[in-house]
């Protein structure tokens, strides 16, 4: 791997003695990007910091991967391999109140795959992990302590018939995808409420056409349906789903792709091919609102840690910055050469993610990472992954080690 | 008042920029209240002289509370922001970040007497991960957006979550503190608004009168209450500065912050302590899930006295739609119970 980091190597591993805790304690950053293949079944680790290649790992076939809440597990799914397979991170967290402190070791495989036909939406929720199997119509849900621990223990939700779903758990309950009665491999027809015995809670939710969800705090959205989304939030007892219709006046259009504000609580959705939907879900009015985009949405992702701030990339190659605040786009900057996004849906394509300072995209046709600085907004370097990188999650932070 | 300590001015989570803005006269000043019961301290100093806005409304948890956008908005245009202070607010400092905002942020529990924090509690407190992406391979169904690549299932982590410190800060629930609260929002509004000074200062002080009436009302309540009747069963740790000031003894499941739910064994030990210390009446709060505290009230046969009002007020149309209305609704709720019970 070539490294041509051009700044990077300032973020380099901060060792910085506290002047608040031992004489041993160090604070350590470390930052770490799971970087899956379009076309060959690998997942490279790259150090994010100094722009070396870790570890490349081997799984079944191209995946999409997933990051835990927590960061210490990724999950590769393997649609066309039937296969979700388990990934420790290497990196682990623990709070001491007045600090945390940061485990690091190797990332590796742990060893539990959870298998079926066709996996697809994976969604974690309350501490649960839960992999839609389209082929089947079942979620296997299960924990990151079973899986951290050896192969995981796995409850099985079954919705009535095989379909492109999903299943969020709650508590003690699961949202449901229900599959469209006519045609079930058609979007489903909205969500059910199931208990753990799989006994209906209250009735179904309607949404016609369902598909994408996201969480953003204590809320849940799933997007989709022809008049607007749905909102799932705890209450007394079971959750309560209840829609969210879109604003009047809004032009036709249709949100079926959610990701989840974080530090701010909002939505940000596709709407239509060259807009992107920011919803604020408590809104009483004006809970859409809409952002026009130079050309067709390729990608997007929120910034976890400037919670003003998401990342849009178009198929014009730039990456542009948007204030969900002010709701408009504040910066743009390009990145790569056009990615149409005409042609197959699962052509290689450029994805976002940001690890602390910097937001990275890859760069599937070029085998490269560009990397971005959040703060200025200048290119910040870019590293060469051999392949076709295309998914990205990161994963990583800051905390103390103690060498006694 | 051995265990209580005087807030020292240095206790501050944000840095209070003291921008020079000046209020044109013509405009009322853009005031933001973190929560409800602030609003209603501002109202009543501020009058018609200001707009207020308010994050968490009637009945909102500020403990596990999620800024909108919005409320960044609101922030960035706010001539002053009112907060508690204490980490009660633990969404503040991201809000404020977001906002970009050059309004000073007013603790208003600055100068009050505080109540450490009993039980702090130990949050992780570093920076998380981009997140993970919802994106996955399958056949294309006719009909469908297929562009499933930007999906996600996100989660707020640290950031979105409460870090209590070490004082206790529902500090309002002693009325001597609610004075306190008073008395800072109007040296706010009169540095803010010279113009009006006089105004907010009269204000004040009429308000402040009301609270003294208050405060003796609940002292002379208290007094009827038997020493033995006065264990009260709550959900979450919110009364500390009641129980401090007026001789009630206030057991909770949860600490001090609700975002933290009880476990198994804290709720067992509760009730154990609720038989031993034979409480006299358990209340549900306006703010949490009653569940528990309705097992609890299951196990202990003790009857569910009411709803108390901790950390938020009640809507228009509810018993607490003030502060001086809320702590005479819990005032009499908890005696109707107990002298009831």
């Amino acid at each position: 791997m070539k490294t041509s980091l051009a700044t990077t190597n300032a973020l380099a591993l901060v060792l910085a003695l506290t002047a608040t805790n031992v004489a041993s304690a160090e604070e350590v950053t470390a930052w770490r990007l799971f970087v899956s293949d379009h076309a060959e079944p690998k997942v490279t680790v790259v150090d994010a910091v100094d722009g070396t290649t870790l570890e490349t790992l081997p799984i079944k076939a191209p995946a999409s991967l997933y990051r835990s809440d927590s960061g210490r597990t990724v999950f590769a799914v393997q649609g066309s391999a039937g296969t979700v397979t388990a990934l420790s991170s290497g990196i682990a967290f623990e709070d001491h109140g007045d600090h945390g402190d940061i485990d690091i070791e190797a990332a590796k495989l742990l060893g539990v795959e959870i298998t079926g036909e066709k996996p697809s939406h994976f969604v974690e929720h309350d501490g649960q992990f839960a992999a839609f199997f389209d082929g089947e119509g079942i979620a296997r849900i299960f924990s990151e302590r079973d899986v951290l621990k050896g192969p995981a223990d796995v409850r099985e939700v079954k919705s009535s018939a095989p379909h492109h779903g999903v299943v969020i758990p709650f508590g003690n309950y699961d949202i449901v995808s229900e599959p469209n009665p006519d045609d079930s491999s058609k979007p489903p027809a909205g969500v059910r409420i199931l208990d753990h015995d799989g006994k209906q809670i209250g009735d179904g939710v309607e949404c016609v056409g369902l598909h994408g969800e996201a969480a953003s705090g204590n809320l849940v959205a799933l997007g989709g349906c022809a008049d607007g989304i749905l909102i799932a939030r705890s209450g007394s007892d079971a959750p309560v789903v209840e829609p969210l219709s879109f604003t009047e006046g809004l032009p036709d259009g249709r949100v079926s792709t959610l990701i989840g504000g974080r530090g701010l609580q909002y939505f940000l959705g596709n709407y239509g091919t060259d807009r992107i939907v920011l919803i604020d879900p408590t809104a009483h009015s004006a809970a859409f609102r809409l952002i026009d985009l130079p050309t067709r949405r390729v990608h997007f992702a929120v910034d976890p840690i400037r919670a003003k701030f998401a990342y849009v990339f178009t198929e014009d190659g730039q990456l542009h910055q948007v204030d969900v605040v002010r709701g408009a786009i504040t910066n743009s900057i390009k990145l790569t050469e056009p990615y149409s996004m005409d042609g197959h849906w699962s052509d290689p394509r450029p994805r976002v993610a940001v690890a602390g300072h910097r937001i990275i995209v890859t760069d599937p046709l070029k085998s490269a990472l560009h990397f971005v600085d959040a703060e200025s907004f200048q290119k910040a370097g870019e590293l060469a992954v051999e392949g076709k990188p295309s998914n990205i999650v990161s994963v990583g932070g800051s905390g103390e080690t103690h060498e006694d | 008042m051995s265990h209580m300590m005087k807030l020292a001015a240095t206790v501050s989570v944000l840095t209070l920029a003291q921008a020079a803005f000046s209020a044109a006269s013509a405009e009322n000043l853009k005031v933001v209240a973190s929560f409800s019961i602030i609003a209603d301290f501002a109202k009543n100093v501020g009058g018609n002289r200001v707009d207020i806005t308010t994050l968490v409304g009637p009945n909102g948890d500020a403990h596990v509370y999620e800024p909108k956008p919005a409320d960044a908005a609101a922030v960035g245009e706010a001539d002053i922001v009112l907060v508690n202070g204490l980490q009660f607010e633990g969404f503040l400092q991201r809000l404020v970040e977001a906002s970009g905002t050059k309004a000073p942020i007013v603790e208003l529990t600055k100068g009050g007497e505080v109540l450490p924090n009993a039980e702090e509690e130990h949050h992780h407190d570093h920076d998380e991960a981009a997140e993970g992406e919802h994106e996955h391979e399958h056949e294309h169904a006719a009909g469908e957006d297929h562009d499933h690549e930007g999906e996600s299932h996100e989660h707020a982590d640290a950031h979105g979550h409460h870090h209590h410190g070490e004082f206790d800060p529902h500090a309002w629930q002693s009325v001597h503190n609610a004075e306190v609260y008073v008395k800072n929002i109007a040296d706010a509004f009169c540095a803010a608004d010279a113009a009006g000074c006089d105004t907010y200062k009269a204000n004040a002080e009429a308000y402040g009168e009301q609270l003294e009436t208050l405060e003796t009302e609940i002292e002379a309540t208290i007094a009827e209450i038997p020493e033995d009747k006065r264990t009260i069963i709550t959900s979450h740790d919110a009364f500390g500065y009641f129980q401090h000031e007026y001789g009630l003894k206030f057991l909770a499941p949860e600490g001090i912050s609700t975002e933290s739910e009880a476990s198994a064994a804290d709720v067992a030990a509760l009730i154990t302590q609720v038989k031993e210390d034979k409480a006299a009446a358990i209340f549900v709060e306006n703010i949490t899930n009653p569940r528990l505290i309705e097992q609890i009230a299951n196990e202990t046969g003790l009857k569910v006295g009411g709803t108390l009002y901790s950390d938020a007020l009640s809507d228009e149309s509810g018993p607490a739609a003030t502060y001086i209305d809320m702590m005479r609704h819990n005032l009499t709720t908890i005696k109707g119970a107990v002298l009831g019970s």
